[in-house]
Parts: C-alpha cells; sequence; structure tokens
C-alpha cells in the first residue's frame, strides 16, 4: 500500500494552505474530505457539471479563491473527495506513521497510510436545543449558506435567521442576491452590547480591516433591500402545525412575545471545532472560549500533543478562513521540516509571514468572538425539547439523569450521563448534544465547562454500515 | 425550495424515485436536494411519528440519513447532504421492507 508522507484531513482553506506547503517541499500528499471537490465549507464550490460563472465573487472570498486555484490545478495532489475519514490510528510502536479509516460516500471502506496526519477539520454550525427546533424547515445557517453556494438552490421562500452570530449579516445578503427573501434577521443580544463589545476591541482589530469593511457592505445592502434587522428580539421558539414542519417562529419582543411567519429558520449562535478524530487520536483539546466545543491544543508550529499529529484552522479554535489558511501555510512548513524537507533555518523563514499575518488578525477575532458570544443569549429548552436528536432524548430526561449521577457523585462527566439516559448514542456521535450536555453538567456540578470530561470519542467518527465493516474483514 | 436560475446552467434532468415517485434532478444535486425538490421537508420519522427534516447539510448532524439504493443493490443508510444523485437510484424515507 502507497504510505504518503502526510495526509490531510480537511480539503478547506487550512488543509489546501498547507498542501500547497507540502507539495512546493516534494512531500506525497493526500487530502481527503467529504465533499466531491476541495474547498471546505467557505468555498463549498457548485458540483462539477453545474456552471456557476458568478460563484463567490466578492473579496473576502479573493484569497481563498486563488489558494483553491493553485492548488486543485496541481496534479502532484492526491485528492479524495466523497471520503468520509472514521478514524486515525497511530502505527504500532517502533514504527512512525497512521492508519486512516474512510468510507465512501456511497459506501465501501478503505484505508490510507500515512507517515504524517494534519487534521483540518473545520467547523460546523453549533446546533442550539430550543422547543421546535426539530420541526422541518429549522436549520443551520450553515446549512442554509451551503445550498445557496453550492447547490444553487433557496431552501425556503420565506426566511427568517435567527441567533447571535455576525454571519447572519452574510448570509442575509447571499439569500437575497440569489432572489429570496429574508423575513427578518434577529440577534439575541441587543445593539447597545455588540457596539460596546465591538469597541473594546476595535483598536486592535482595525489592523485588518477588510472584514470590518465588509461587514459594513452588508449591512449597507440589507438596508437597501429593506431587510429587518431587530436587535434584543431573541427566539423563544419555532412552531408547526401538523407533519408540514416550520410555520412561525416566537421571538421575545419589546411588547410581549411576537410570531414571525416563515418557512425556513435557520439559527447561527457560532461554531464548533471538529476535533472528534483529535481527540479519537488520543491529542489534547481543550474548551473553546467562548462559544464551546473542543479545540485541539498546539505547539508554536501547529503540531498537536501526539507525535506526527499535526492541527490546523477551526480545529484549533474557530478563527476563520485567513486565520485558517495562515495556520494551515505553517502546519505545512513544521511537517516539511519534521520530514527532513526544509531545515529549520528555511521553515523559520518561511513562517514568518503566515505567522505575523495570523498574529495582525487576532484583534479582529476577539472583536468578532465579544460581539457573537453566545453563552449570555442562548435558548431555553423545555423539558420536552430533544437535546439528543439522534436518540430523541428531551433535556428532561438529560437533567434527570444529571441528578442522578450527582447524587453519585460530582465528577462525572458526558460519557455518565450517556450511560444513563442514551444522549449522544445515536449517528452522529454525539457531535449535535455533546456541548449542551457539558454546559448542563458544568452548572449542575457547579464548574466551569472545561473541567467536564466529553464524551469518549468512538470509532467511526462517521456513520458506517457494518456490513461494511464486515465485507472489509471478509 | 426554489432553484437559482439566473447565472447557473444545469446539466439535463435525470428522473430518481423518492418514496416510489419519481422527481425530475439534475445530475450533480445531492440526494437532500431532491427531496427538497419533491415538495416536502420531511426526511424521516423520528420514534415519536413526527416528521423531522435535513440540519446542517454538511456531513456532521446525520439527521437527513435516508435509504438509498443503485439499481438492484441492497439498500444502504446515507447521509442524503454528502450523496450525489445518479440515475436509477432509488430513495426510501421509511424502512424499505424487501430488496428492491
Amino acid at each position: 500500500m502507497t504510505v504518503f508522507d502526510i495526509a490531510i484531513v480537511g480539503g478547506g482553506p487550512a488543509g489546501l494552505a498547507a498542501a500547497e506547503r507540502t507539495l512546493a517541499a516534494g512531500l506525497s500528499t493526500c487530502v481527503i474530505d467529504e465533499q466531491q471537490r476541495p474547498g471546505g465549507q467557505i468555498l463549498r464550490q457548485p458540483p462539477s457539471a453545474f456552471s456557476v460563472p458568478g460563484w463567490l465573487t466578492g473579496a473576502p472570498y479573493r484569497k481563498g479563491r486563488a489558494l483553491l486555484a493553485n492548488v486543485s490545478d496541481d496534479a502532484k495532489l492526491h485528492w479524495l473527495g466523497g471520503q468520509s475519514v472514521l478514524g486515525i490510528t497511530p502505527d504500532p510502536a517502533g514504527e512512525t506513521g497512521f492508519t486512516l479509516a474512510l468510507s465512501g460516500t456511497m459506501g465501501g471502506v478503505s484505508e490510507v497510510r500515512a507517515k504524517r496526519v494534519l487534521v483540518a477539520g473545520g467547523c460546523y454550525d453549533m446546533p442550539v436545543a430550543l422547543p421546535g427546533w426539530t420541526l422541518p424547515g429549522v436549520m443551520s445557517a450553515g446549512a442554509v449558506q451551503t445550498l445557496v453556494k453550492a447547490q444553487q438552490v433557496l431552501p425556503g421562500q420565506r426566511i427568517v435567521l435567527f441567533g447571535t452570530h455576525p454571519l447572519m449579516i452574510v448570509l442575509a445578503k447571499q439569500i437575497i442576491e440569489a432572489g429570496g427573501q429574508v423575513e427578518a434577521v434577529c440577534f439575541a443580544q441587543s445593539l447597545k452590547r455588540m457596539a460596546k463589545a465591538a469597541l473594546a476591541h476595535l483598536p486592535r482589530a482595525i489592523a485588518t480591516p477588510a472584514p470590518l469593511i465588509a461587514a459594513a457592505g452588508g449591512m449597507a445592502a440589507l438596508r437597501r433591500a429593506g431587510v429587518r434587522i431587530r436587535y434584543a428580539a431573541p427566539v423563544l421558539r419555532c412552531e408547526g402545525e401538523g407533519q408540514g414542519g416550520v410555520e412561525q417562529v416566537v421571538i421575545a419582543g419589546p411588547n410581549g412575545e411576537e410570531a414571525l411567519a416563515c418557512d425556513l429558520a435557520a439559527m447561527c449562535y457560532g461554531f464548533l471545532p471538529q476535533a472528534d478524530l483529535v481527540r479519537q487520536a488520543g491529542a489534547g483539546v481543550r474548551w473553546s472560549r467562548p462559544a464551546g466545543g473542543w479545540e485541539a491544543v498546539h505547539d508554536g508550529a501547529m503540531r498537536s500533543t501526539v507525535p506526527g499529529l499535526y492541527v490546523a484552522g477551526e480545529t484549533t479554535g474557530v478563527a476563520g478562513s485567513d486565520a485558517a489558511m495562515a495556520e494551515g501555510a505553517i502546519a505545512g512548513l513544521a511537517i516539511a521540516q519534521d520530514a527532513g524537507a526544509l531545515n529549520e533555518r528555511e521553515a523559520a523563514t518561511a513562517m514568518r509571514g503566515p505567522r505575523s499575518a495570523r498574529k495582525a488578525m487576532q484583534g479582529f477575532i476577539g472583536l468578532l468572538r465579544a460581539v457573537a458570544d453566545p453563552c449570555p443569549w442562548l435558548p431555553a429548552a423545555s423539558a420536552e425539547t430533544l437535546l439528543c436528536r439522534c436518540e430523541d432524548i428531551a433535556a428532561g430526561a438529560v437533567d434527570r439523569a444529571i441528578a442522578d449521577a450527582l447524587s453519585v457523585g460530582p465528577s462525572f462527566g458526558a460519557s455518565a450521563i450517556k450511560l444513563r439516559c442514551r444522549a449522544g448514542m445515536g449517528l452522529c456521535q454525539g457531535r449535535s448534544c455533546e456541548h449542551a450536555l457539558v454546559r448542563r453538567i458544568a452548572a449542575a456540578r457547579g464548574c466551569g465547562e472545561g473541567e467536564v470530561e466529553g464524551f469518549r470519542p468512538r470509532f467511526p467518527a462517521r456513520p458506517l454500515a457494518i456490513a461494511d465493516l464486515l465485507e472489509d474483514a471478509g | 425550495m426554489r432553484r437559482i436560475e439566473q447565472g447557473v446552467t444545469r446539466p439535463e434532468p435525470i428522473a430518481v424515485e423518492i418514496d416510489g415517485a419519481s422527481v425530475m434532478v439534475h445530475p450533480g444535486e445531492t440526494v437532500a436536494v431532491a427531496l427538497l425538490a419533491s415538495a416536502s421537508r420531511r426526511f424521516r420519522d423520528d420514534r415519536s411519528g413526527a416528521a423531522r427534516g435535513m440540519f446542517c447539510n454538511m456531513g456532521t448532524c446525520s439527521e437527513c440519513t435516508v435509504w438509498a439504493a443503485l439499481g438492484t443493490s441492497p439498500w444502504r443508510r446515507l447521509r442524503g447532504c454528502l450523496m450525489p444523485v445518479e440515475p436509477g437510484l432509488r430513495i426510501s424515507t421509511r424502512e424499505p421492507e424487501a430488496m428492491p
């Protein structure tokens, strides 16, 4: 079997930036991604059978698109699209390398071997449980955005966006440009609070003014289109009769409850790092501040705590695609150095550019995190609200399990609750409910979320038919 | 669901089967979009019998998992947002009783 010098999990900005460097250093490089084409979620490409000449022409996408074009055109890149990584196993002691187990989007399993692995898994929309969130037509903002960007469809006619994250402005603009109708954009927090959070970070954030200019442009475009942006308008619940799906969202308005009619409601409370493969491989993570989830820890050259395993981009903490590209470049250079393709001085010199770029972004990243912080505004689930969407476990059942565990002793984690009530046992491997469980456990125990142990990450990280494993073993 | 027409050229549509009904889709579209195109937002029923839809569209939440079969191959449960449509594809939002 081919042993790649480096296997990169994730073909988004971080993974592609790393591949650019490892390919330039002459390393045999494969990039594995669940999508058919490279780009990640931010640059999720339309199918190759489509022609979309005006795809993502905006300034914020320019740098990423140049990288995408450059790496996609490199004949030396070994692209493994439409493949899910199920697990990363370090080779037995004495050997240096990893085996990655893969499954195809149409089924079937395979393996890839590599001397080194970079996990650049990106992030995903934080799933936030509120009454009615399991109705068809309630989805994540990222779902709507990728349907518009890549599949070129509008999944609803009358759309309400709600949450705390300013990405809603970008998405609303994209929906309008695609000919859709945005009924309202509902920020849970007040404009005053957002402005206060922004002002505190502004002196450092203006080091990278481009995203601030883009945000202002987005607001202006929404004003011109007559889209109503509501502040201090937290969504309480989503409602719909019968089996048809969502029909309205109910917000706490200035004069009491207010219903906004819609056929699509998209939530946008921020993003969680995709770190389950990193955790499964035994590498260190910490609770991500402020939004939550687990982010991979690393040294100054993006090396994880497991030798030979590197991390970059949103997997290490959600910071946007420009930061992901810088981190990916640093990781790619570190990999080249550790593989002996660059000496220490060459690597250090080459890292200088992406390191200073990454440092300059920290001001804006801090601003965005402060403005978008969902924690004070997470809506309350009712006892009947499903926290675990896969196994249909309601918040009330989770809270009873937490009370039970607490009566035994104070030092339990998410796995103890999973064993008691099956929350997190389903197809998504806990990606949807784990953060909610950790928050509830922390509140019950009276400790910080970072002190609560998350689910023990299990193989396979993505759903897989048992028949595929048996066939492979046979 | 509505397809964005302006500035987008798609290949000629093909027919796929969803819960026994024929639905026209374009090659390159995903099974999730085929389901949305069938004018239903329901992808499955949960344990209480309530209709459920897709959620993340990036392979992470598995809410779009449906049964799919190509021609005479056995039914498989797969994430609809990751799977491109193909001629001869059959999709079921309920557990199929027999092999196709």
